[in-house]
């Protein structure tokens, strides 16, 4: 990653000019409602600061060496994968039986090959959280669509 | 005042509310004492179960957890060299080099010991400066809490040296996730990307969740391949009086700072270990032991890191300013509870702060029989391995965004909130000036609004505050001394290379 505060000022300073751009298409109020305090005005205070700090951010990068790209290893990108698979398989699958998917797969990924001591946690991690949040506390966790369509 | 203790007795008393200070307190010391989790990260994932409490259960059960949680991260950082959380870092400076010399016992003696006195000194200036704060923000009005607000987003500067510019624009991020939603003022939707969930704001909780917890697994997951080597630990034993006698002077100064470092906005155990080491270390008639094994190095950040968990305490219950990240977690609790922090909050709970001062009391008291009892324990809990408690972590992370408002969105937030807070983190924007935005965003854009209304929009009118214009004051003096440390830190380097 090069020159990191230069290209994290530039890709802040999009961010803002993108939330301004948003803030335009926010309804409008008389401003006797508003009491001239119109919906965009803190937004937009913010967003100006923003773009300040973000344009002091670019100038202390210019000056700096810049720094050589880090390695990320596999069992990183797995993890992104599974965190973002969490929430697609969870409306399918369902919270419970996702997290004992998870207790599979996460330690797998991470080069864990004691198989019965995952099997334990995928066995248990769901359970318990049922016992304690579901009959517990009363959380009622979706059961997913196939289970939907299932039953 | 009244402080409601004919309130807090009969609560305090309850076996269930004892029992639940017991468990955050053993909690919260598993939590310090494993690596990557910390005391801000346990109040989070706790957050969501707490709702299920009445607030007074619910804030002791979170207050002794932060107080353990910060005490814990000191057994792993003297007995394997990693840092159970950051506030410990400074522990492992000198107590690590302790260990190695088969001093482990004495080493957790002294930062027990240390972290206790530190404690209870923070708990009594609690007890008395909260309700005389509070009663000096009485006279407080929109513009003084706003202008308030604004020397609290200044102090985010100082988190950490290294990049002042980066925790500012940090708060901002957060300020501006708390403009997400309906405006209160006129009822317009702001960035709600017609998604119905988001009418109401993004949820605070899986926010937290996943800048704290997802993050953190994600840091996890690059440092697979890192050892962890067990000391053999001795029988701990509680330091001699010769010890004793070496390191009073150095916890009474420590707990000094600590407790100051607390009480100003966004400072946090971290930053006070760290000026507590050095301190240590400027004050010591041997500093050239320091890194090698020096018993004030252990003492000097263990007081100073927990007197900070009773001082960042004060602002937060006053006026619902935090004093640290992780009582920045226990404001959004204290909000989420329906409470109102603030002068107003002791009048509306009597009895909330004596529970607050008990739980911190009774965990600080547990855990000088833990530290000195069960470290051997507690010790053996870090070796657990990161491939199966990172996924149980994840799960209660899930399980913690839904339960909230049951709703598959927060976990989509959680999600979405880890992913970015690691890119983030990795470009050197923490966690915590996120977190400090979204807790102040309401305060802020609030007593603004309500600030111009009265001004009839004349920015010159906060000239005739005078509260008001202190905390101006006070935040320009704030951002100006981080930017003369870090042109000073420029500058020496260069002086050094030339010398």
């Amino acid at each position: 990653m090069k020159h990191e505060n230069t290209i994290a000022g530039i890709l802040l300073l999009g961010f803002c000019a993108i939330a301004y751009w948003l803030t335009m298409g926010f309804g409008s109020v008389s401003p006797m409602l508003a009491q001239n305090v119109p919906p965009t005005f803190f937004p937009r205070v913010v967003l100006f600061i923003l773009a300040v700090l973000s344009g002091i951010l670019i100038f202390t990068g210019i000056g700096r060496k810049p720094k050589s790209a880090e390695f990320l290893p596999a069992s990183f990108w797995k993890t992104v994968g599974i965190i973002i698979s969490t929430g697609v398989l969870a409306y399918f699958l369902g919270i419970l039986i996702t997290l004992a998917v998870i207790a599979v797969v996460l330690p797998i990924a991470w080069g864990e090959r004691r198989y019965r001591l995952i099997a334990t946690l995928a066995i248990f991690l769901p359970i318990s959280i049922y016992i304690v949040f579901t009959l517990g506390l009363d959380v009622r966790f979706p059961a997913g669509r196939v289970l939907d369509a299932v039953l | 005042m009244n402080l409601g203790l004919e309130y807090a007795l009969p609560i305090l008393t309850d076996p269930m509310v004892i029992g639940l200070i017991i468990a955050g307190t053993l909690i919260g010391v598993i939590i310090g004492a494993l690596p990557g989790l910390s005391s801000s990260m346990g109040v989070a994932l706790l957050l969501p179960f707490s709702l299920y409490l009445d607030p007074i259960p619910a804030i002791a059960l979170l207050s002794a957890l932060y107080c353990a949680g910060t005490f814990g991260g000191s057994i792993t950082a003297i007995l394997i060299n990693a840092p159970g959380a950051p506030p410990a870092v400074a522990t492992a400076f000198d107590g690590y080099p302790m260990a190695l010399k088969g001093e482990a016992g004495r080493a957790l003696g002294i930062a027990t010991v240390a972290s206790v006195s530190g404690g209870i000194l923070s708990l009594l200036v609690l007890l008395f400066a909260a309700p005389l704060l509070a009663q000096i923000a009485y006279s407080f009005g929109p513009p003084e809490y706003f202008a308030l607000g604004v020397f609290a987003l200044s102090m985010l500067a100082s988190i950490s040296s290294e990049a002042p510019i980066k925790n500012l624009i940090g708060g901002c991020l957060g300020l501006l996730i708390a403009t997400v939603g309906i405006d209160l003022t006129t009822g317009i939707e702001r960035f709600t990307f017609g998604v119905p969930e988001l009418l109401e704001g993004i949820q605070f909780i899986p926010v937290l969740i996943g800048l704290f917890a997802v993050t953190e697994l994600l840091s996890q997951a690059q440092e697979l391949n890192r050892q962890k080597i067990s000391i053999a630990l001795s029988a701990v034993k509680l330091p001699s009086l010769n010890d004793f006698r070496r390191v009073k002077n150095t916890i009474l100064r420590s707990s000094g700072i600590g407790i100051f470092v607390g009480v100003l906005p966004a400072e946090g155990s971290t930053m006070a270990a760290m000026i507590g080491y050095n301190e240590a270390k400027r004050w010591s008639d041997r500093p050239e032991e320091f890194g090698k094994g020096a018993i004030e190095g252990v003492a000097g950040p263990e007081a100073a890191n927990n007197a900070a968990t009773g001082g960042s305490m004060v602002p937060t219950l006053a006026l619902g300013i935090p004093g640290s990240a992780t009582a920045a977690v226990i404001l959004g609790g204290l909000q989420v509870q329906g409470l109102r922090p603030g002068p107003y909050l002791f009048e509306e709970q009597p009895g909330l702060l004596y529970a607050i001062f008990f739980a911190m009391l009774l965990a600080n008291v547990l855990f000088l029989f833990i530290g000195l009892l069960g470290a051997k324990v507690f010790s053996r809990i870090s070796l657990i391995p990161s491939t199966f408690l990172w996924p149980t972590v994840f799960a209660l992370c899930c399980v913690g965004a839904y339960s909230l408002n049951q709703s598959m969105v927060d976990v989509w937030i959680m999600l979405i909130s880890g992913l970015v807070g690691f890119v983030l983190k990795k470009n050197g924007f923490g966690p915590a000036p996120i977190i400090m935005g979204i807790v102040l965003g309401g305060l802020i854009e609030t007593s603004l609004a309500q600030s111009m209304i009265i001004f009839d929009q004349q920015w010159t009118e906060f000239l005739s505050r005078p509260i008001a214009m202190a905390f101006f004051m006070l935040a320009v003096v704030s951002l100006a001394a981080t930017q003369f440390r870090s042109v000073l830190a420029m500058l020496l380097p260069r002086k050094n290379k030339k010398t």
